[in-house]
């Protein structure tokens, strides 16, 4: 007997949207989550990977080199973005808010004269599927989970193993003596910004070939994202993917055994009350954490 | 004179408000210089112009060089180190990491040394975050900070404001032993830490200096008393 017959039967399906909502904020933890800016291009950097890769693919027929090269064109744009515009607003965050609207409207309507509305694919880089314990698993939606276990083990990687890491959490808790430390702390922001786009845009070519493309498909995902990283906390990686295994397999199960609407609606719930309980948890783990910290410093 | 630290009419302030006006100052090098003034003179302003948080005008040279329009980081690097009186830690970093940035991943393991030798309270808390630390800690930890780098500067805002007495008594000989390798421009209230510890001194009133000379002269002729309203 297999595990499918124990499981529903679409279990699979749940853990790929999972993957999902974590792969579509990973770039709005850095824009929006460290460094503040209420990024409401995020959607439009998923698109720009997403067209990059399809782009890609019609000149050169190869869909690898486009999830390959989508991250580093929307980084590329990100770091322009930031450079040219979002570096006088950290201090204004309206202002950033209604740049950064604007920007995403200029971005979807350049993809749309480009490319018109009419509707884009991009091939399945591997295509076909396997039976794994009794559930049929497509390759691509496999390799969409593994990507993002990879990208989240990547970033808490260099959030906290590395230098560059370390500066980021200080330039992003405290720019001004993040400065005076000998820090780079213009060069660090753009970084990160250019970071948060590159994975917008990864993720936008990710999903690419599960979708079918329009210059509206960023917009499906930005209030998902949002909701993502303000219900696991601002700024808190490890919040974000807790929220995203809570939203998404909340997204996925409803929407697989009642409705999406119904789901979605009960998505917007559980984001408003976890937002509103989230402060209250968290001030009970500090406790405890202080607490416990306070008898070790005491022994 | 050799001087570590020329200041010429400077002004700075904060966007369109001109806080200091016709600052002119200078450090030698090895000696302790203390900023004094009433609450709103202008003295952090004056050390966050210096260390190129406040954009500022006039001239001012570091070890040689004009740093009059470089940045934070720039400065920092060319040696000179800043200990704020306040906002002086980054939330959510433990001790060991505001080491680690100090020292720029050189010579971690003995900068830590170093620290934990001057306070062992730090060598025992490495890994607890910063903004965890009391106040004198956190005091403790920017000296710490400062230190380990072995600046040619080392710009002090009042590190006694605000700390126990018991604390007191452990900064200051730690602060002593800062000026053995590096001048120091102390901003500070207490005419006793200034007398204990400062060779020269300027007085900051609204923005601009009114008086300046040696500690013991200016507390002895009674000017810092005046001066600062005691």
């Amino acid at each position: 007997m297999t595990l499918a017959a124990f499981l529903p039967t679409d279990s699979f399906n749940v853990i790929v949207l999972i993957a999902v909502f974590v792969l579509i904020a990973l770039g709005l933890h850095f824009t929006f989550g460290m460094l503040n800016i209420v990024n409401l291009a995020h959607g439009e950097f998923i698109l720009i990977g997403a067209y990059a890769a399809f782009q890609l693919q019609e000149w050169t027929g190869n869909v690898i080199l486009g999830m390959v090269l989508a991250p580093v064109v929307a980084g590329l744009i990100g770091v322009v973005m930031e450079r040219g515009i979002l570096r006088f607003l950290y201090e204004r965050p309206l202002d950033s808010l209604l740049a950064t609207f604007g920007l995403s409207v200029i971005i979807r309507q350049l993809v749309q004269l480009r490319y018109s509305a009419n509707p884009r694919t991009v091939d399945d880089p591997i295509g076909g599927s396997f039976e794994l314990a009794g559930f049929n698993v497509p390759w691509w939606r496999l390799m969409i989970v593994i990507a993002t276990v990879a990208l989240v083990v990547a970033v808490l990687a260099v959030l906290n193993r590395t230098e560059f890491g370390l500066h980021a959490r200080a330039t992003v808790r405290n720019p001004g003596l993040a400065e005076t430390m000998g820090i780079k702390v213009d060069v660090m922001r753009a970084a990160l910004f250019a970071i948060g786009c590159a994975l917008a845009g990864l993720a936008g070519a990710l999903l690419a070939p599960i979708n079918t493309l329009n210059p509206q498909f960023g917009l499906l995902f930005l209030v998902n994202s949002f909701l993502v990283v303000i219900l696991g906390g601002q700024g808190s990686f490890r919040g974000l993917v807790a929220a995203g295994v809570l939203l998404g397999g909340s997204l996925a199960i409803l929407q697989f055994n009642i409705s999406t609407v119904f789901a979605q609606i009960v998505v917007l719930v559980i984001a408003i009350v976890g937002v509103r309980l989230r402060p209250i948890l968290s001030e009970q783990i500090t406790t405890r954490g202080d607490r416990r910290r306070s008898v070790e410093a005491s022994v | 004179m050799n001087s570590v630290l020329r200041v010429e009419g400077l002004n700075a302030g904060y966007g369109s408000t001109t806080v200091l006006r016709d600052i002119t100052i200078e450090v030698p090098a090895g000696e302790v210089v203390c900023l004094m003034g009433l609450n709103g003179a202008g003295k952090t302003t004056l050390l966050k112009a210096l260390m190129g948080v406040l954009p500022k005008k006039g001239a001012v040279t570091f070890a040689g060089d004009d740093i009059t329009g470089w940045k934070g980081h720039r400065i920092y690097d060319s040696g000179m180190a800043w200990v704020p009186q306040e906002d002086s830690v980054f939330s959510g970093l433990t001790v060991g990491e505001h080491l680690a940035i100090a020292l720029g991943g050189e010579g971690l393991d003995r900068g830590i040394s170093a620290a934990a030798k001057l306070f062992p309270v730090l060598g025992d808390r490495l890994d607890q975050p910063a903004q965890t630390l009391s106040g004198g800690e956190r005091k403790m930890l920017g000296i710490a900070q400062a230190m380990v780098i072995e600046p040619k500067l080392i710009l002090m805002d009042e590190p006694t404001e605000g700390v126990a007495p018991v604390v007191v008594q452990e900064l200051i000989p730690a602060i002593r032993l800062l000026t053995e390798g590096s001048a120091v421009m102390l901003v500070e209230q207490n005419i006793d830490t200034a007398l204990a510890l400062g060779t020269h001194a300027y007085v900051l009133e609204r923005g601009s200096i009114v008086e300046s000379g040696p500690v013991t002269e200016l507390h002895d002729n009674g000017t810092l008393a005046a001066r600062l309203a005691l």
